[in-house]
């Protein structure tokens, strides 16, 4: 029995999602679960994304910025890094799997670092198995 | 008829009235004792005062669902939900909160508009009222004797309780309530002797023993509709309310809902869901005004319909005086006090 | 022991005082409600409303959710105990009030209960914290006895919990939430106007008392005050069907406090974490 994750990609568009752009454009291959949604800065994510998306099925989510520091508008990831810390703390007190929210910094140019992380996080998620606990039951 | 049983032995009349239809009877939570539905007849917990919640999610669910429907590109017929109830036992039910099914039948199930899922839910249902122990004090937040409301009034009941020490007396009081008492094989009849006791139980029962103030409904009524402009007042006594909800969730005569259509990917539900006329948005229009932004608007608007209002429109007091809405504020706001203070402002 | 009548005896009278000057225009405090054991918030507007003030060891609202009521500019002088200290920092911290449009009235306490109980709750409330972080006039003895507790003792047993067993306690308690909001009206920093549970644009979760919307409600309520809960414990005194709320909060609370080594509403200098960023941050926190 294959289990295929549906897993949402939140990639700010400055640094991660053209990281993601070079990772195709160069041919690389990564897991199809992966279904990304662009934003203009890692610090436009609301919280509630997160929890609403793992409401809606979502077996994993992975989040990608700028790195510290180099964000487009100076400081949105530096806020964003400290909302979604809190973010996991409050998924992984509630009992649900912790590792299956990842924020990862990928800039640009990181095009194979993109593809590898979602590779690694697509494997980790088939691990776990399916999200089940804050999933809604029809 | 009358029928006799021990508090001990009450899981068998609960285990026979499970296998009729559905039992629903105060079970023991976190928060005190509840009105649920049980399946177990164990689960039966008669050594409450009263419950947190008023037994009113019974006729009027907090989410009742009516009509299923897809959301797909092309129309597609909705699907009104059937009822399908089971005969429903409502066990345990204090006389205040049988008053209040009869001040809420005015609303749901006697002029205009009949609501369909109220009245079959109340037809459906057989009501056992158990009065209030006479050998214990009432709550200090009860008032139902300023209602006309005695401790062990067996009047809106099909069948109602007395305790007698460890023992309960059962006694059928509307041709429905003796049809089941019958059916109830498990329990002797009850004698002479525990006829007599029962009768005095009940006139015991109307002996004042909760707050009292002579309340006449006119009076109020008017006391109301004078002071309705008072601002000072209202706003003194509005002062410490968090404006929550908390009292008209628990209030056995609160009735506002709303219709909601709840949406999950390609499928949606339209329910009712209770409503609250405390919430901030109760009366916020489609324009963005809102004619009650202020606690002290809509606790006013609470405190008239249940003690003005109502009394023009229907002649009764929207209000049972079970204390429950004084037991669960948060700040402890008392209405009883309330009103105690209104009768006093110079209108 | 707290003297709770000589504090009451002081409210009164700086109550009385600073109405009958205009210092400020009103006082909040607590009255009298049916009993000794349910006293009310209070707003004295005149020196002869301060003689119904009362202070005893029922009187655990937390004043500092009246702040937001009243037209930005209105002089208000608020009676505090610990954490409701800590809630008019958080508030000065986000300019919602101005520190000098506040007299504050502070109350070391220590021997609060529970009305519907009577148990001691001083642990329930900021972790024992007995003396109020700011204030203008102190109306009692700072106490500086009793034995330091954390506030975040009382959650080793369900940190301790594995995953599975911690997600059925919530599960079970999320369950039981009957969305009266009680316990956003009673928490003194859930002054959003309007709300996110109550937005259409969009529908964050079903305004119907399910399981997810109930766990949406709260989650996001958790993230909304991470950083700003001073743990009074209001929500969970409020909450008609007792769920444990404070529990999460504290836990959110413990976290930020760890990961940025601050916590809130201690001085009124400090930026809340959540508005906040340092650039040592470390990655180490989204782990």
């Amino acid at each position: 029995m294959d289990f295929e994750p549906k897993i949402l990609g939140i990639a700010c568009n400055w640094c991660t999602y053209t990281g993601a752009d070079l990772a195709g454009t160069t041919r690389l291959k990564y897991p199809q679960n992966l279904r990304v949604v662009r934003v203009m800065c890692s610090s436009r994510i609301n919280p509630s994304f997160i929890f609403r998306a793992f409401q809606l099925g979502a077996d994993g989510v992975l989040v990608g910025g700028c790195h510290p520091g180099d964000c487009h508008y100076n400081t949105g990831n530096l806020y964003a890094r400290r909302r979604l810390a809190v973010t996991k703390k409050i998924l992984e007190f509630s009992g649900l799997e912790p590792s299956r929210f990842r924020v990862e910094w990928i800039s640009a140019s990181e095009g194979n670092k993109f593809a590898q992380v979602v590779e690694e996080f697509t494997a980790h998620i088939k691990s776990l198995g399916p999200q089940t606990k804050f999933k809604i039951q029809e | 008829m009358l029928k006799k049983t021990t508090i001990e032995k009450i899981n068998e009349v609960a285990a026979a009235l499970i296998q009729k239809g559905t039992l629903i009877a105060p079970v023991k939570e976190d928060a005190g004792a509840n009105f649920r539905e049980i399946k177990d007849p164990r689960e039966i917990y008669l050594d409450y005062y009263n419950t947190v919640l008023s037994p009113k999610n019974v006729f009027l669910p907090q989410m009742e669902d009516f009509i299923k429907y897809k959301l797909t590109k092309s129309p597609s017929e909705a699907q009104q939900l059937e009822l399908n109830l089971k005969p429903a036992f409502l066990f345990g039910v204090r006389p205040c909160d049988i008053k209040s099914f009869e001040i809420m039948d005015i609303h749901f199930n006697a002029a205009g508009i009949i609501d369909p899922y109220w009245k079959a839910r109340r037809e459906n249902t057989t009501i056992i009222g158990y009065a209030f122990d006479l050998d214990s004090p009432p709550d200090q937040a009860d008032f139902y004797n300023t209602l006309f409301i005695g401790a062990a009034d067996p009047e809106g009941s099909d069948i109602f309780m007395v305790k007698r020490g460890n023992e309960l007396l059962l006694k059928g009081i509307t041709k429905k309530g003796e049809t089941l008492l019958e059916q109830l094989s498990m329990m002797p009849e009850g004698d002479d002797k525990d006829e007599k006791y029962f009768a005095d139980y009940v006139q015991r029962g109307k002996e004042k023993r909760t707050r009292f103030m002579p309340l006449d409904d006119e009076a109020v009524t008017q006391k109301y509709e004078d002071i309705f402009e008072n601002n000072d007042y209202w706003t003194k006594v509005s002062d410490a309310c968090l404006s929550c909800g908390i009292c008209t969730f628990v209030c056995p005569t609160c009735y506002c809902f709303d219709i909601c259509d709840e949406n999950l990917f390609s499928n949606g539900t339209r329910r009712r869901i209770w409503d609250a006329c405390m919430f901030t948005d109760f009366t916020l229009e489609a324009s963005g005004h809102n004619p009650r932004t202020k606690v002290s608007q809509r606790l006013r608007q609470k405190v008239c319909h249940k003690y003005s209002f109502h009394v023009r429109k229907y002649n009764v007091i929207s209000c049972v005086g079970c204390g429950r809405c004084t037991r669960s504020c948060p700040v402890n706001i008392d209405i009883y006090s309330m009103v105690e203070a209104a009768m006093k402002v110079q209108s | 022991m707290t003297n709770f009548k000589q504090i009451e005896e002081n409210l009164k009278w700086e109550a009385a005082r600073l109405l009958e000057a205009g210092s400020v225009s009103v006082v909040l405090a607590y009255t009298k409600g049916m009993d000794e054991k349910h006293p009310q918030p209070f707003a004295a507007k005149s020196a002869a409303d301060a003689a119904n003030i009362v202070f005893n060891e029922y009187c655990n609202h937390n004043l500092a959710r009246y702040i937001m009521r009243y037209t930005p500019g209105t002089k208000i002088a608020v009676a505090v105990k610990a954490a409701d200290s800590r809630a008019v920092v958080v508030l000065i911290q986000e300019e919602k009030i101005k520190r000098e449009d506040l007299v504050l009235l502070g109350i070391p306490a220590a021997g609060m209960k529970n009305q519907k109980t009577d148990e001691i709750i001083d642990d329930k409330t900021t972790g024992g914290l007995a003396n109020p972080v700011i204030c203008d006039i102190l109306l009692g003895e700072e106490i500086h006895t009793g034995k330091k507790a954390s506030p975040y003792d009382v959650l080793a047993q369900y940190e301790q919990m594995d995953k599975e067993a911690r997600w059925e306690f919530w599960k079970q308690q999320f369950a039981k939430c009957i969305r009266c909001y009680a316990c956003r009206k009673a928490c003194p920093l859930c002054y959003c106007d309007p709300c996110f549970i109550d937005q259409t644009k969009p529908r964050w979760a079903v305004k119907s008392p399910q399981e997810h919307g109930n766990l949406m409600y709260h989650l996001t309520r958790f993230q909304h005050l991470a950083g700003r809960c001073i743990d009074c414990g209001e929500c969970t005194r409020a909450c008609p069907v007792d769920i444990p709320l404070y529990l999460f909060h504290k836990k959110v609370a413990k976290d930020c406090e760890e990961m940025f080594q601050q916590a809130a509403g201690m001085n009124i200098e400090d930026k809340p974490v959540m508005v906040d960023f340092k650039v040592e941050d470390s990655d180490k926190i989204l782990e």
